[in-house]
């Protein structure tokens, strides 16, 4: 075990040293760019743990209690299952500052593709849902 | 109103459980280890050191690396959130701090937080194509990448006793009745959502998943069925391109020798299977045919094997050039193609003509080549 762990954590401090080198290089003096790096570098765990991990946990709560039994499990895969593929469409969706669309690339129908994923999850979580339902009964 | 704060005993669910924590973290490790390598290789293709080699075959290789690059990088967004959740009460324990070593380890965690969430994050904008900051992606995505794999490795050699604790024990604890999802049902649940995002973008690089891969942010459309980055009008190219004036360049040591279109069609003719691969996870197969570079070379009076730098037609952006290991310029499958599956190059793909070489980033495949220095 203590090998393991000094064989992990000595390359482990030289990666973190060197890529604390390599971002120094980028951001110091710390100009517009280096001040936007760091923006995204503790916005995003920022975000998290103070807006989204809260509000998954009391949705999640809320679920469990209010919905019938056999809907519970299935209803909250489904909320994460749409959450993730939202997160995941975002980028195409949202394009302030996206590339132009140039022929053959980011011409697919994002919406469209979004909407037939979240369908196909609901028609499951419902499929699952009632197959649940039918098996509680006597 | 006082906003409550809640207790690190007040999370009750199966989720917190460190065997739950114990085998998403060992998904991850898996997740982010094939992101590192695969983007470390990347990045030496493109910035090569001098000890470095990148084979030309097998032609695929960069197609494989790359997608793996952008797959593990999807998986790891589901997974990582299942892993925050699982972890989250600790987040509330108090005393905020109790030693030196507890600080270190709660900054450690902070740091690799912070990281992961960057490269995740500008990774899923980037293949997007979209950048809502004002740096240059590339380089702070590689700095950050080894900020992250560092404090992963710390955390495992952290972890490590907890970890085999936590896959080591033998599964008799009775699953308790709750409300929400069981230990086994948000593992589960965590598996298919990252399965589900897996499968819903992994077609923009693998063939059979074409079809079902919703999300996918490439589309099966561009002329001659092959996915463009670069349009012509983009570059701003097109007067030169299509100007009966254009020539090939080629400089060697044995002088400057000029070669017009219908020359290089004259000359023996190549045609090759191969890949073009985007760093951005896309990839596509096509026939391409043209010019070999060693008959391009011989027929200028050089020889096969040295490196040549490309010079394209485009005045403006980073990749208007590019350096053509030897390694490339002895293959006779690296072409300067002029056709494309059957059809006279587009001019969205590079026309006149354009470099395509086995086993290389997207980037690197410049078009509207004017030039070849030898």
């Amino acid at each position: 075990m203590k090998i393991a762990r000094t064989l992990l954590v000595l390359p482990g401090l030289a990666a973190l040293a060197w890529g604390l080198v390599l971002f120094a290089q980028f951001a110091f003096p710390l100009g517009p760019q280096g001040f936007v790096a760091l923006g995204w570098l503790a916005g995003g765990t920022l975000v998290h743990d103070a807006v989204v991990a809260p509000l998954a946990g009391v949705a999640g709560f809320a679920l469990s209690r209010i919905l019938p039994r056999p809907w519970r499990a299935p209803v909250l895969a489904g909320a994460v299952l749409s959450a993730v593929l939202g997160l995941i469409a975002f980028p195409l969706l949202w394009r302030a500052h996206g590339a132009p669309p140039l022929p053959g690339l980011h011409d697919g129908d994002t919406l469209g593709g979004l909407l037939i994923s979240l369908g196909v999850v609901w028609l499951g979580v419902v499929l699952a849902g009632l197959v649940r339902t039918l098996r509680r009964r006597p | 109103m006082k906003l409550p704060v809640p207790k690190e005993e007040s999370f009750t669910s199966a989720a917190h459980s460190e065997r739950v924590t114990a085998r998403i973290g060992l998904a991850l490790a898996v997740t982010f280890t094939t992101c590192f390598v695969t983007g470390l290789i990347s990045h030496l293709i493109q910035h090569p050191p001098g000890w470095f080699f990148w084979p030309s075959s097998p032609v695929w290789l960069y197609r494989v690396t790359q997608g793996a690059h952008v797959i593990s990088g999807i998986a790891s967004i589901p997974l990582l959130l299942a892993k925050l959740w699982s972890v989250y009460p600790k987040l509330f324990g108090r005393p905020l701090v109790r030693s030196l070593p507890h600080a270190l380890e709660r900054l450690s965690i902070l740091v690799l937080s912070a990281s992961a969430f960057f490269e995740l994050l500008t990774g899923l904008f980037n293949v997007a194509q979209n950048y809502p900051w004002n740096f240059y992606f590339p380089e702070v995505h590689y700095a950050v990448a080894w900020i992250a794999i560092g404090s992963v490795l710390v955390h495992i050699a952290v972890k490590l006793p907890v970890v085999r604790r936590a896959l080591s024990k033998v599964d008799t604890e009775p699953e308790l009745a709750r409300d929400g999802l069981s230990r086994r049902g948000f593992l589960r649940t965590t598996w298919l959502t990252t399965g589900v995002a897996v499968v819903a973008t992994a077609g923009a690089t693998v063939p059979f998943l074409r079809g079902v891969s919703t999300l996918s942010w490439r589309s099966g459309k561009g002329p001659q069925r092959v996915p463009v980055n670069r349009s012509a009008a983009g570059a701003a190219v097109i007067p030169a391109a299509l100007s009966p004036d254009w020539r090939l360049e080629v400089v060697s040591a044995k002088g400057t020798k000029r070669f017009s279109l219908a020359e290089l069609t004259a000359l023996p003719q190549t045609t090759a299977e191969l890949p073009i691969a985007c760093v951005e996870g896309w990839s596509q197969s096509a026939t391409w045919t043209g010019v070999s570079f060693p008959d391009l070379l011989k027929a200028a009076g050089s020889e096969p094997g040295r490196d040549a730098s490309i010079t394209s037609l485009e005045k403006n952006g980073i990749y208007a050039t590019s350096v053509l290991p030897g390694e490339h310029t002895k293959d006779a499958r690296t072409l300067l193609a002029l056709r494309l599956n059957g059809e006279v190059l587009d001019l969205d793909h590079g026309y006149p003509c354009r470099v395509i070489a086995p086993n290389r980033p997207g980037v690197l495949q410049t078009k509207w080549v004017s030039g070849v220095r030898v």
